[in-house]
């Protein structure tokens, strides 16, 4: 199994780090695998409640923050490593001496980026959810296929709690069983326990690896912003390290290419490299001497220079223009603030409608001074250009509390509001003000 | 490496192999102790504390009569995440100075009913059955229906609720 057994051993002591990066990947999946279990242990995946359990692990659960931060960014190293990797295999040339380490290889760098796609989803902020729909735009842009892969993937003809039920199941048993697969079937593992002297620098390489991790995590949580049902209409989504590369290649592309671009050319690309073992055919031989080495150096050449000069225009992009600078600030303070505020856990009726719903009117100053905008049961309005927003369920929103909407109508400006939202510190008596605050934070 | 090692005194070559054997075990026993130790912090599980909120059962002008009234209450609840509002059935015994019994039976868990024409509470499950005031009549539940605290405040009866362990005697 070990290719360094076919080439003659060089007497270079770093060559045995070298032949590490199995370690370093093999430390990463169990990482993925051990943070995942746990990560399933609270989440829920239905769009009314997968993002109140995940802010529910982010904010009150012990260790929560850093398990779902391990999560989080382990996908986004995982590929990396997986990459580099692939190329230390390249240069050994193992897929000629060990075809099933090669093949597993690639496998697995696909099977990771799919579980990294089909994870993004799941939190259900803003960023999950335009990830989501990007990911319905590609496949949906396929030539034949599109249009069904897009329904069978969503699970109807739009994103609803159907498409997440999915998105869950394919990244909570497809592709983790798949992965599982993989490994078994290279049965590396076995051969690493077999040899003492090579285990023992996978294991020191792979501590490393999670030793750098754990600490990089515990210092960066991973990104959760407030609930899509709150995101205003100006957000703009950023996907994750490793998906960089294929927003901004998007870009470039006009319309239905860029499912070309982002779907068809990453498998075809794959699936090249995981059929390199076979390629050593006669007619090949014409171009090159050495056929297999050729192509797969053009293809993770081109990968490499793809991805790299991808994600660093994509940074330079948002950094060049100043108001997408700003409105990535304003994310991100918005984010900071969502952290900030303390957890509201979410109203479930369990058979209790009647006995609670019971609906009392609203007080008679909220239809003299509110009722006009935000409407007279408060479900909001929209008169031209101006969007009056719903009071119902705004007691979900962090800072909405009986006495935080009492200081609102006092200062509406210190609670973010802008008008034609005015301070009704003058018109309204204290009492009317707590009235109306206890009628609106009921509304759902 | 065991190549290289020869070279070396042998003394020498047996601190470092040592020390070549610890660093990953070392490292190894770290990486997985920590993920340990958060495991069991993130899936520890989270004690819900007895309300002292008390519930609007009914009106007291509503209660009349001798047989024990069924009445549910609504009782809310923060369970981790959710704040869950439910049902749950108590008893008012007009005849025990507005007692509030229970209905969960004191057996294992299941919920007691009036049985008019036998004037006692039957479990639905193994057969317990309690007197119109809530003590055991027989069956294997090993003590009576358990009552709640009780107040009457501006007119209304109210409880406090909680689910009260199963099964010991008193």
């Amino acid at each position: 199994m070990n290719p360094s057994r076919n080439t003659p051993r060089k007497p270079n002591r770093w060559r045995a780090w070298t032949q590490t990066t199995g370690g370093v990947v093999a430390s990463l999946l169990l990482v993925q695998f051990v943070t995942g279990l746990l990560l399933a242990f609270y989440y829920v995946p239905s769009v009314d409640h997968a993002h109140v359990t995940v802010s529910f692990i982010e904010k009150v659960l012990a260790a929560g923050s850093w398990i779902r931060s391990l999560h989080h960014f382990g996908s986004q190293w995982l590929p990396l490593f997986l990459f580099v990797h692939l190329v230390r295999l390249y240069v050994d040339e193992t897929y000629r001496h060990c075809p099933g380490h090669w093949i597993g290889a690639v496998l697995l760098l696909g099977l990771t980026m799919a579980a990294g796609a089909t994870g993004y989803s799941l939190p259900w902020d803003a960023r999950a959810f335009f990830s989501t729909r990007v990911a319905e735009g590609l496949l949906g842009g396929l030539p034949l296929v599109g249009r069904n892969t897009r329904l069978w993937l969503l699970g109807g003809s739009e994103i609803s709690s159907l498409t997440l039920s999915r998105l869950f199941a394919l990244h909570v048993l497809v592709t983790p069983f798949l992965i599982l697969l993989v490994v078994w079937w290279r049965g590396s593992a076995v051969n690493l326990l077999n040899r003492w002297s090579n285990l023992r620098f996978h294991l020191i390489a792979g501590g490393l690896a999670f030793t750098v991790l754990a600490l990089f995590t515990a210092k960066f949580p991973a990104p959760l912003g407030p609930s899509v049902t709150t995101a205003s209409a100006d957000y703009l989504p950023r996907p994750g390290a490793q998906f960089l590369w294929l927003y901004q290649s998007l870009k470039y592309m006009p319309g239905g290419l860029g499912s070309i671009v982002g779907v068809v050319l990453p498998a075809l690309a794959l699936l090249t490299l995981a059929c390199l073992p076979w390629l050593d055919q006669p007619w090949l031989k014409k171009f090159s001497a050495r056929p297999q080495r050729w192509i797969a150096g053009v293809i993770l050449a081109a990968c490499c220079v793809l991805v790299v000069s991808m994600t660093v225009l994509s940074y330079l992009s948002d950094k060049k223009d100043p108001r997408t600078r700003q409105q990535l600030a304003r994310q991100a303070s918005e984010e900071a603030a969502f952290r900030q505020a303390p957890f509201v856990p979410q109203p479930v009726m369990l058979g209790a409608e009647q006995a609670t719903t019971t609906q009392v009117g609203p007080p008679e100053s909220y239809n003299r001074f509110c009722a006009n905008c935000h409407g007279p049961h408060g479900e909001g309005a929209r008169q031209g250009n101006l969007r009056f927003p719903p009071l119902l369920g705004v007691s979900l929103k962090p800072r909405r509390t009986v006495e935080d909407i009492v200081g609102l109508l006092n200062d509406p400006t210190a609670y973010g509001l802008e008008p034609p939202m005015r301070s009704f510190a003058t018109k309204l008596t204290d009492e009317e003000k707590k009235q109306i605050a206890e009628w609106v934070v009921k509304l759902k | 490496m065991t190549e290289r090692g020869q070279n070396n005194s042998p003394g020498a070559s047996k601190t470092r192999r040592t020390f070549l054997l610890l660093l990953p075990l070392g490292f190894l026993t770290g990486a997985l102790t920590s993920l340990a130790a958060a495991s069991f912090r993130f899936l520890r599980p989270r004690i819900t504390l007895a309300s002292d909120k008390w519930i609007d059962v009914a009106p007291v002008a509503d209660i009349s009569g001798t047989a024990p009234l069924p009445k549910k209450i609504v009782v809310e609840h923060v369970f981790g995440w959710a704040l869950t509002t439910e049902e749950r059935n108590v008893f008012v015994l007009p005849a025990k100075n507005n007692q509030v019994l229970s209905a969960i039976c004191p057996h294992e868990g299941c919920e007691v009913a009036w049985d008019k024409n036998t004037n006692r509470f039957s479990c639905p499950c193994h057969e317990s059955f309690f007197a119109a005031d809530g003590s055991k009549l027989s069956g294997p539940a090993r003590r009576g229906l358990d009552s709640l605290p009780s107040r009457q405040q501006d007119g209304r009866l109210q409880v406090q609720y909680q689910t009260i362990a199963q099964n010991p005697k008193a």
